[in-house]
């Protein structure tokens, strides 16, 4: 009896560990190919794959992805900024007043959002915007229907909003009771908490909530499908001309018939995970104490 | 009082002052779900319940019918959520019961990281190396040893198929499920834990113990993962081989919603009513997964107040 309980300890540690290894080399291997597959195609193009153009089908020149990149940045910058203040003001809202309704409501709205398919909201957007500049042509000097950087980032609001709002209520939920109480006492008002009490405690979270929601912009592939055009034959002119962005790129070129556009596909792969590797590093070696979802 | 606004003028001014960034919120949902219902009126008056009876996509005489799409949707959510149920149980208990010091940091940092990975990515690593690898190690063998079961009787040819994306999306939701149950796991209070090992439990019999109290947050873990797969696009679109077939084997391409929208609508206004119909099968899938999502982190929310308070 003793025996047998001890030979099952045994048997359920070693099938136990061994799952979890097989759960984590998936990662691995993913992170050496894209190096393997990557780092050639970056090498051979040089600091040219930075600047510039996509190669033609039959090209024997690599070129570069500078639209993808431009697209990306562009969208990143406009969207973020956005995305972080309605995020968090809407955090403040639901932490400071966490029994009216109306948090209980945005609370539930968040997650039902965060669970709306992403390309579901590319299509809304797609169709949004026809209906708009249909309507109202004035509109045209705003929004393109063939798609355009600020359509895009419009619907990368919508996919990382209720991620930011998650990141955000945790942490400012974090903030321990007291700390707000002894404030009150001396007489602050609620904004004087927010500002000087709540937002310097959990400073470090919020940097890491910006930086996730970051990730998750500059990775997102389905919203963009039909909102941003998918242009990479130049350079955007301005915020209403259509982009490409880097993982719309590598969606289009990864299957292709074309080794040229295949091997670009894989050292923009690399660029991506790259980003993302430094993102995560920023995060982690930053901002130590601050644990994530 | 219906919103429960707070007594004090004061802090009336505050509540009023957010009002506008929560409606923003509000508003992007209702937004969103009402242009995929009014798209959808289109092709839900022209076809009825019949859309969703058939598989068919043929735009040149207007015939369509989803029902592929939307089986190959529940079918690939359904075995990607076998695969990271295993993956991600193994991975939390791991986390939780073994690992100490920096070595459990450290690996719940790997779990983060895989979280946060681009999708893109995992999609790009799955169409290249994992689809060859299931096609000669997994459905090769199933299907020559047998070839009777209806789910493996078909020759695996490319290798890209329901069953690819299915576990290809398993491995990318391992984080996430294995985050939920982690975090539930290790929340239960430590009295329980106390009195498995003070009746001489060993840890095997512990943690059979501590997961049954788990179970509800588990099946919420899952039921999110089930949710999260259903409206994956990357992946899914990257590694199914795109066709809109209805077959009960798993090893052959297929379709699913998500799948069908990123490969067609680009072209869909060329024809008449095919945009509607996309409409209206991505209007299903998205209101599947808020309900299941919502009545998960209701779960979860009455598990919490129930065993860790």
């Amino acid at each position: 009896m003793c025996s047998w309980r001890r030979v099952r300890e045994r048997l359920f540690k070693i099938t136990v560990f061994g799952v979890a290894i097989l759960a984590l080399t998936p990662l691995f291997h993913l992170i050496m190919v894209v190096f393997i597959n990557g780092l050639p195609t970056i090498l051979e193009a040089g600091l040219e794959f930075f600047v510039d153009l996509p190669p033609t089908p039959l090209s024997r020149e690599l070129g570069g992805i500078a639209p993808s990149l431009v697209g990306t940045f562009l969208m990143t910058m406009i969207s973020l900024p956005i995305t972080i203040v309605l995020g968090l003001f809407t955090a403040i809202l639901v932490t400071e007043f966490p029994k009216s309704r109306l948090s209980i409501l945005v609370d539930t709205v968040a997650k039902s959002l965060s669970s709306v398919p992403t390309i579901a909201v590319s299509m809304a957007m797609f169709s949004l915007v026809v209906v708009l500049v249909n309507t109202i042509p004035k509109l045209r000097a705003f929004l393109n229907p063939a798609g355009s950087a600020l359509t895009g980032s419009l619907a990368l609001v919508i996919i990382a909003l209720p991620i930011s709002y998650t990141y955000f209520s945790t942490f400012l939920r974090s903030v321990p009771a007291t700390y707000k109480e002894a404030a009150y006492s001396i007489g602050m008002s609620r904004w004087a908490v927010i500002i000087r009490v709540v937002i310097p405690v959990v400073k470090k979270s919020i940097l890491v909530a910006v930086l996730m929601t970051m990730a998750r912009i500059m990775g997102e592939t389905a919203a963009l499908l039909f909102t941003a055009g998918r242009y990479r034959n130049g350079l955007p002119a301005s915020i209403i001309s259509p982009v490409d962005a880097i993982p719309l790129l590598i969606f289009d070129y990864i299957l292709s018939p074309f080794e040229v556009w295949r091997r670009v596909a894989w050292g923009a792969t690399l660029i991506l995970l790259l980003f993302y590797m430094l993102i995560f590093f920023v995060v982690k070696v930053v901002v130590k104490e601050v644990k994530l979802l | 009082m219906i919103w429960g606004l707070p007594e004090s003028k004061r802090d009336r001014l505050f509540f009023t002052s957010l009002i506008p960034f929560s409606i923003s919120l509000l508003s992007m949902l209702l937004l969103l779900v009402s242009i995929l219902f009014f798209n959808s009126i289109e092709s839900l008056s022209a076809y009825g319940s019949s859309l969703f009876a058939k598989t068919v996509w043929d735009p040149e005489n207007s015939v369509y019918g989803v029902l592929g799409p939307i089986l190959g949707t529940i079918i690939t959510s359904l075995i990607s959520v076998s695969v990271s149920l295993i993956l991600s149980l193994s991975l939390a208990i791991t986390i939780a019961e073994y690992l100490k010091g920096y070595l459990k940091k450290i690996v719940s940092s790997i779990v983060e990281f895989m979280g946060g990975l681009p999708t893109i990515i995992y999609a790009v690593w799955a169409s290249e190396y994992l689809v060859p690898f299931l096609k000669n190690n997994v459905m090769k063998p199933l299907h020559t040893s047998l070839p009777f079961i209806p789910l493996f009787s078909c020759r695996p040819i490319t290798g890209f198929s329901t069953f690819a994306a299915g576990v290809a999306l398993g491995i990318s939701t391992v984080p996430y499920v294995a985050s939920i149950i982690l975090e539930a796991y290790e929340n239960i209070p430590l009295i329980y834990r106390e009195a498995c090992y003070g009746i001489g439990a060993t840890k095997y019999e512990a943690i059979k113990t501590l997961l049954s109290l788990t179970k509800p947050a588990i099946i919420a873990a899952l039921i999110l993962g089930f949710a999260r797969s259903l409206g994956e696009t990357t992946i899914v679109a990257l590694t199914i081989g795109n066709s809109m077939t209805l077959t009960p084997c798993l090893f052959a391409p297929g379709y699913t919603v998500s799948a069908l929208v990123a490969s067609q609508f680009a072209n869909a206004f060329l024809y008449q009513h095919a945009e509607s119909v996309l409409y209206a099968s991505m209007l299903v899938t998205t209101l599947i997964s808020i309900i299941l999502s919502l009545y998960a982190s209701k779960l979860i929310i009455d598990w919490r107040s129930r065993v860790v308070v």
